[in-house]
């Protein structure tokens, strides 16, 4: 426990210095990433821990946004609330809007309830653009930051810090949640309903308040949105924001409270370097998420949680091999895939297509890597190959010694406590 | 009565087209408690791969081809994909589907780039029916109503008067017994799907023609189905029959209606109070046309929470 409090703190001090040696454009990706974290903290509050799978929480998110921004602009542009205390507004708008709609979508569970989250945020992107007293039209509404306090928020320093102390705050306040008695029965909600019932807890008031509790917090997320652009536009409903913060929830591990904030700011770090350098950035992240839940369906906290207690039960040195193996074998097959998106993407390109059209049989050279490469070689596509290949193999290697290496543990520890089976091998 | 005929013939065939997808969502639904979100991409990969063959085989033979491709894809994403996942519960092949959509929808972007290609109604199909009024009504919307419903006479020959179609049914009901009267479960589950798929398929490849294809066919169709099967019933061939007319309806017939909420107060003269409100009360009916069935859905699971024809849970 003592470790993980100085683990926490170490990341607190590290996120308050960090705008001190970033560049204005890293600072803005760290907001983006601060963001994107306390969104995917807030949707696995429902998801992961209350076992309800929602596909629609963008609306939240956006509904969030708005309410800040008309907040922002109210009283003739000097806002409702000074600058620092904007979030507020995109709360209260998500628990509001998410009590209404988590009393529809918690009627039914399971796939229905999926389906009727999918439901309520398409609905909202269809009507949003009609509405254009609230939402603006296609334009979408935008505003300013007033200054307060004495702080002018013109720079994206003082930007990075609101935000900081928000997604802090509003992180620990659902830490705080998972430890009373309602955060105690959305894991009930997610084991088994008919129990609860029977303990006499009302399911369908207990869902609505862990929905619009994580409602509550998704407009929180919305509004330091609102406030880091100035603006909200309509798309902010769009089904690409829900699957984005579902995808990095489940790449960082759902059911861990800290895994979905990893996720969400791994990816959309990942997201800011990656997508200047291609435009398969959005394939890329799929691809993570179909490995993910084939191989491992706990996320990556799952991963690291799996990894720190097989080294505590065998000892570093017993699994180093496989580790490193296990790390060239990804590698490998990352450059595998990276290399055949890659090719692919530039041989359907439409400019190559048509260079190959007026080129007739010859297929220029495409260039990738620092390499020139035929497209219709034999040479160009045993490169992915050899890279699977051998990447395959190394990973059955790595296997076999974690495996083999868990198994002298197991027969250890056996003989360590099982003084019959101890002194029959020493005989 | 011009405007009534051809929104009545567009609605019947839009809600056929919705029937061609959603009756392979609902079948699979129903056989496999799986929620397969990634039905509409194999209608649209029915589209985009008829779209790349027609040059090679004609428009027949590439929407044949297309088909059975489609079918081959949902093949091996039953089997290599949503298999392997099944221990860790419906949840997690829920969204592991919802992941293959979105792979699917990227390689699409891939290969034939973010922006709708050039998929067309051959020369020799594109002709009018019929006269009616001024306007004349194109025989490739009749077609795509004609294959639809030949589909959906063979489906349900095919699960009520044959061999194969009882142990579907009861497989549906009762996979552990069938399994244990010695049938292959997982090889059914695997066609059924494969077949769900492949429905989807031949239903892109036919109208992708017609309206547009592009790379958001999927999800403007996707989640349009998902209303359908939760209004039909989940599981239920003849409710995603009925409410997939009701819909296309719906839809044809809301976009040539242009009253407003305020018209109708206008009635009991609080017309003028409703438009200075504005909002959702001046907006016509005609530009809620796609909101009109997420709102029916949210209205049928209150009053009718397992659908119009759906089993009571």
């Amino acid at each position: 426990m003592d470790s993980r409090i100085i683990l926490g703190a170490i990341i607190v001090l590290a996120l308050v210095l960090a705008p001190a040696v970033l560049s204005p454009a890293l600072v803005n990706a760290g907001i983006q990433m601060l963001i994107a974290s306390l969104f995917a903290c807030a949707f696995s509050l429902l998801c992961g821990q209350a076992g309800m799978l929602s596909f629609g929480h963008s609306a939240f998110f956006g509904v969030g946004a708005f309410a800040t921004v008309h907040a922002m602009n109210a009283v003739g542009g000097a806002g409702l609330l000074p600058t620092p205390f904007m979030p507020l507004v995109g709360a209260v708008t998500g628990l509001l809007v998410g009590l209404v709609a988590g009393w529809f979508a918690t009627k039914r569970t399971g796939v229905y309830f999926a389906m009727i989250t999918l439901a309520i945020g398409e609905l909202l992107y269809s009507l949003a653009p009609h509405l254009g007293g609230w939402f603006g039209g296609e334009a979408g509404v935008s505003t300013m930051r007033m200054p307060a306090f004495g702080l002018s928020f013109g720079s994206n320093v003082q930007v990075y810090y609101l935000t900081l102390a928000w997604v802090l705050l509003c992180l620990g306040l659902l830490y705080l949640f998972t430890r009373t008695p309602l955060g105690r029965v959305a894991l009930g909600l997610r084991e088994n309903t008919r129990r609860l019932r029977f303990l006499g807890y009302n399911v369908h008031m207990a869902s609505v308040l862990v929905f619009a509790v994580s409602t509550m917090f998704a407009g929180v997320a919305g509004a330091l949105q609102a406030i880091n652009i100035e603006s909200a536009n309509y798309v902010l409903f769009n089904l690409d924001l829900s699957a984005e913060v579902l995808l990095n929830s489940y790449i960082g591990g759902v059911t861990f409270f800290l895994g979905p904030a990893i996720g969400a700011a791994l990816m959309t770090f990942f997201g800011y370097v990656v997508s200047d350098l291609t435009t398969s950035w959005l394939l890329y992240k799929g691809l993570l998420f179909v490995a993910v839940m084939l191989f491992v369906p706990r996320g990556i906290a799952g991963l690291v949680q799996t990894v720190a207690a097989s080294v505590r039960r065998c000892g570093f040195g017993a699994l180093a091999a496989s580790f490193v193996l296990h790390g060239v074998a990804a590698a490998l097959l990352a450059c595998g895939t990276v290399f055949s998106v890659e090719m692919l993407q530039r041989i359907f390109s439409q400019d190559y297509l048509s260079l190959a059209r007026l080129g007739g049989k010859a297929w220029p050279a495409i260039s990738l890597f620092g390499e020139s490469w035929r497209p219709l070689a034999a040479a160009t596509w045993l490169v992915p190959l050899v890279l699977f290949a051998i990447g395959l193999l190394v990973l059955r290697e790595a296997m076999r010694r974690w495996r083999a290496a868990i198994e002298a543990a197991t027969r250890g520890s056996d003989e360590a406590n099982d003084p019959a089976v101890a002194s029959g091998a020493s005989t | 009565m011009d405007y009534f005929v051809v929104s009545l013939l567009n609605g019947v065939i839009y809600g056929l087209l919705l029937f061609m997808v959603s009756a392979g969502l609902t079948l699979i639904f129903g056989m496999m408690g799986i929620l397969n979100f990634a039905h509409a991409s194999f209608y649209m990969l029915g589209a985009y791969f008829a779209y790349a063959l027609q040059p090679y085989l004609g428009f027949w033979l590439s929407v044949v081809v297309a088909t059975a491709l489609v079918g081959l894809v949902g093949v091996v994403a039953e089997r290599y994909f949503l298999r392997p996942v099944h221990k860790y519960g419906h949840a997690h092949e829920l969204l592991l589907t919802f992941g293959l959509s979105f792979i699917i929808a990227e390689f699409v972007k891939l290969f034939f780039g973010n922006f709708p290609v050039n998929y067309r109604i051959p020369a020799s199909l594109s002709f009018s029916a019929f006269q009616i009024g001024p306007s004349t009504y194109p025989f490739y919307r009749l077609l795509i109503g004609a294959v639809a419903l030949a589909m959906f006479v063979v489906i349900y020959l095919l699960l009520t008067r044959t061999r194969v179609g009882i142990i579907v049914r009861a497989a549906i009901h009762r996979p552990a017994m069938v399994e244990a009267l010695g049938h292959n479960v997982p090889v059914v589950f695997m066609v059924v799907f494969g077949v769900g798929a492949a429905l989807a398929g031949l239903a892109g490849a036919v109208a992708g023609a017609f309206y547009t294809t592009n790379p958001n066919m999927a999800i403007e169709l996707g989640v349009m189905v998902f209303v359908v099967v939760v209004i039909g019933g989940l599981g239920s061939l003849e409710g995603a029959l009925l409410a997939s007319l009701l819909i296309g309806l719906i839809t044809s017939f809301s976009i040539g209606v242009d009253y407003s909420m305020a018209s109708l107060l206008a009635l009991v003269g609080l017309g003028d109070w409703a438009r200075e409100v504005g909002g959702l009360l001046t907006l016509k009916l005609s530009s809620l046309s796609g909101t009109i069935p997420y709102a029916l859905m949210l209205v049928i699971l209150l009053v009718r929470p397992y659908g119009l024809l759906g089993e009571k849970e």
